[in-house]
């Protein structure tokens, strides 16, 4: 291992030690399990009595002598929607709660200039925090999916198969790279703002566009949402005559769309959904057709990370190494 | 355990040509020109806002001079950052760590950023060396401002840099924490020979542990020497104090 990796390496170890000792990383798991358990308890009751359900139509199935005997509809990943969407809204703030403090922390302590006066560039600045951070938040992603899995299988009586658990992990790398990105819109609105609590202000400005404004938007304008059910559905119209009604309104619906794209949750959105089989029309396709399915999305998974990188970079380099007031 | 000594030979421990800064409009270091040898524990003296901070931030690779240029161990602040960082320790002014870790911790951290292998027997030397063991396993958070800055001075010197810069290093000590801090300055140097570079505006402090002093005014440094020859040059004044006012007040009248 060279100097640089070692540095990034005992910075990264640092950023995980300060996050366990002040005892952030334990009150996080703790909302998240919690909100996590809860959605999947509720949604565990109901699920159980399908189980027996399905169970018992076996049974009588299988004494009956039916030869075919119809797949289980039921799929336990789905239980984890709440856990999904609860990633999606509170990990987000989390993850920006992380990175304002990565930065607002050094400079409370007056640290950053200690850091800045030993060999330590600030690529290898922005790689440590960036690395510690990947390591606090896949533990928040870990124990809450693990958890979330457990309480399904306990009290929704069905346990995930090993299929299962390969789409499982990769919906938990989504959700690691999602929250990355918004730490790196916390650290960077911090080192970019001269008080640290305005720059956790413009990280959740940024928050509430980017997960809550912007997808709604992007739902509310979308023509077949307006009646419940699906307008098209409801004129008796298949998906080409959707397109074909659709092709009249092209600007608006580019329009429509491109919001919906410049959400970064909602890609993650689609995507996590897509492996956790929340979305019945994905359930049947096999690990291969889903990430054909969901190229575009990952590749947005893809991008959005890179801009952010990008973004964190810039900053711990231009960051002002001097607390204001202390210029002279 | 001494620092040793590197760099292109014969060069002085801290050189600065012709350094200026500048803040927006506010120019607050004007053409510095000023040389420490090696060995020296030079005072910089000047008012509030008369551009020390600015200096030892520049010297400190913290920020880049606007015009002119600097050295530390013969090696650019600007161009050379790499070489310059591994050769000082820096302990600011109200430095509070990080205050979760044992100081054990924080000196830990800080020595294997400085690419220190031996990290632990390096913290406990350093700890022994001046007398914390009995803080080593405690949180900083739970310190004492005269304990903070021992465990300060001990993360400037954990990986025995050649040049250590301390700014304000008094600040906030009691009596008792002003006379261990200048026992300590003056032991770093008598047996470690590092050389140190102290930002003060506290005259007593200067007087009893510098070898040498700087005074900068407005910006502009207006006088340097020796201790005895500062003491020499001015033998009607009664102390240090009468002559540092009275160069300024000899500054300000050359002004206008």
């Amino acid at each position: 291992m060279n100097d640089s990796a070692r540095r990034i390496l005992t910075l990264a170890k640092h950023e995980y030690r300060a996050a366990v000792r002040s005892r952030i990383l334990s009150v996080l798991l703790g909302i998240l399990v919690s909100v996590t358990a809860v959605s999947v308890f509720i949604a565990s009751v109901d699920y159980r009595s399908q189980v027996a359900d399905y169970r018992a139509y076996v049974a009588s199935a299988q004494a009956g002598g039916v030869q075919r005997i119809a797949p289980s509809p039921l799929r336990p990943l789905s239980l984890l929607r709440g856990a999904t969407e609860y990633l999606e809204i509170i990990g987000a703030v989390i993850a920006i709660t992380l990175g304002y403090l990565t930065i607002a922390r050094e400079r409370t302590n007056r640290t950053l200039t200690l850091l800045r006066s030993r060999p330590v560039t600030a690529g290898e600045l922005a790689g440590g925090s960036l690395l510690g951070a990947v390591g606090i938040i896949s533990t928040l992603v870990v124990v809450t999916g693990t958890a979330g899995v457990l309480l399904a299988g306990l009290v929704g009586n069905d346990w995930i198969n090993a299929a299962q658990a390969v789409r499982l992990g990769l919906a938990a790398v989504s959700a690691v790279i999602y929250m990355m990105v918004f730490y790196c819109v916390g650290a960077v609105a911090t080192a970019r703002s001269k008080v640290a609590a305005s720059g956790l202000m413009i990280a959740l400005g940024i928050w509430l566009l980017v997960v809550l404004i912007i997808p709604q938007l992007g739902d509310t304008l979308d023509a077949d949402n307006q009646i419940p059910g699906g307008l098209f559905k409801a004129l008796g119209l298949n998906r080409e005559g959707e397109t074909q009604i659709l092709s009249h309104f092209h600007t608006y619906e580019t329009t429509r769309v491109g919001i919906e794209e410049a959400s970064f949750a909602k890609h993650y959105e689609r995507f996590s959904f897509a492996m956790t089989d929340v979305l019945d029309k994905y359930r049947e396709y096999s690990l291969s057709q889903l990430l054909h399915e969901k190229w575009h999305d990952i590749a947005w998974l893809v991008v959005y990370p890179l801009l952010a990188l990008a973004a964190l970079w810039q900053s711990f380099r231009h960051q002002p190494t001097i607390p204001t007031g202390d210029l002279q | 355990m001494n620092a040793t000594t590197t760099g292109p030979a014969r060069t002085p421990a801290v050189e600065l040509r012709q350094l200026s800064h500048r803040y927006d409009s506010q120019l607050v270091l004007r053409s510095v020109d000023l040389s420490i040898e090696r060995g020296e524990i030079f005072g910089f003296l000047g008012h509030n806002g008369a551009g020390k901070t600015t200096a030892v931030n520049i010297l400190t690779t913290l920020i880049e001079p606007t015009a002119g240029w600097a050295s530390v161990c013969g090696f650019d602040v600007v161009t050379a950052r790499s070489e310059v960082t591994q050769r000082i320790g820096y302990l600011p002014s109200d430095v509070r760590m990080y205050p979760h870790l044992t100081a054990r911790e924080n000196l830990e951290f800080f020595a294997a950023l400085s690419g220190l292998v031996d990290v632990s027997t390096a913290v406990s030397e350093t700890l022994d060396y001046l007398d914390c063991g009995p803080l080593a396993d405690r949180r900083v958070g739970s310190f004492s401002t005269g304990m903070r800055q021992r465990i300060g001075i001990a993360q400037a010197i954990v990986h025995r840099p050649e040049v250590l810069f301390l700014d304000e290093p008094t600040s906030g000590l009691d009596p008792v924490g002003v006379r261990q801090l200048r026992e300590t300055i003056q032991r770093l140097n008598r047996e470690l020979g590092m050389t140190v570079f102290m930002n003060t505006h506290l005259l007593s402090e200067v007087a009893k542990v510098c070898t040498t002093i700087g005074v900068l005014n407005h910006g502009e440094l207006i006088y340097k020497d020796t201790i005895e020859a500062t003491t020499s040059r001015f033998p009607d004044e009664a102390s240090l104090e009468d002559i540092y006012v009275k160069m300024e007040a000899t500054s300000a009248g050359a002004a206008t």
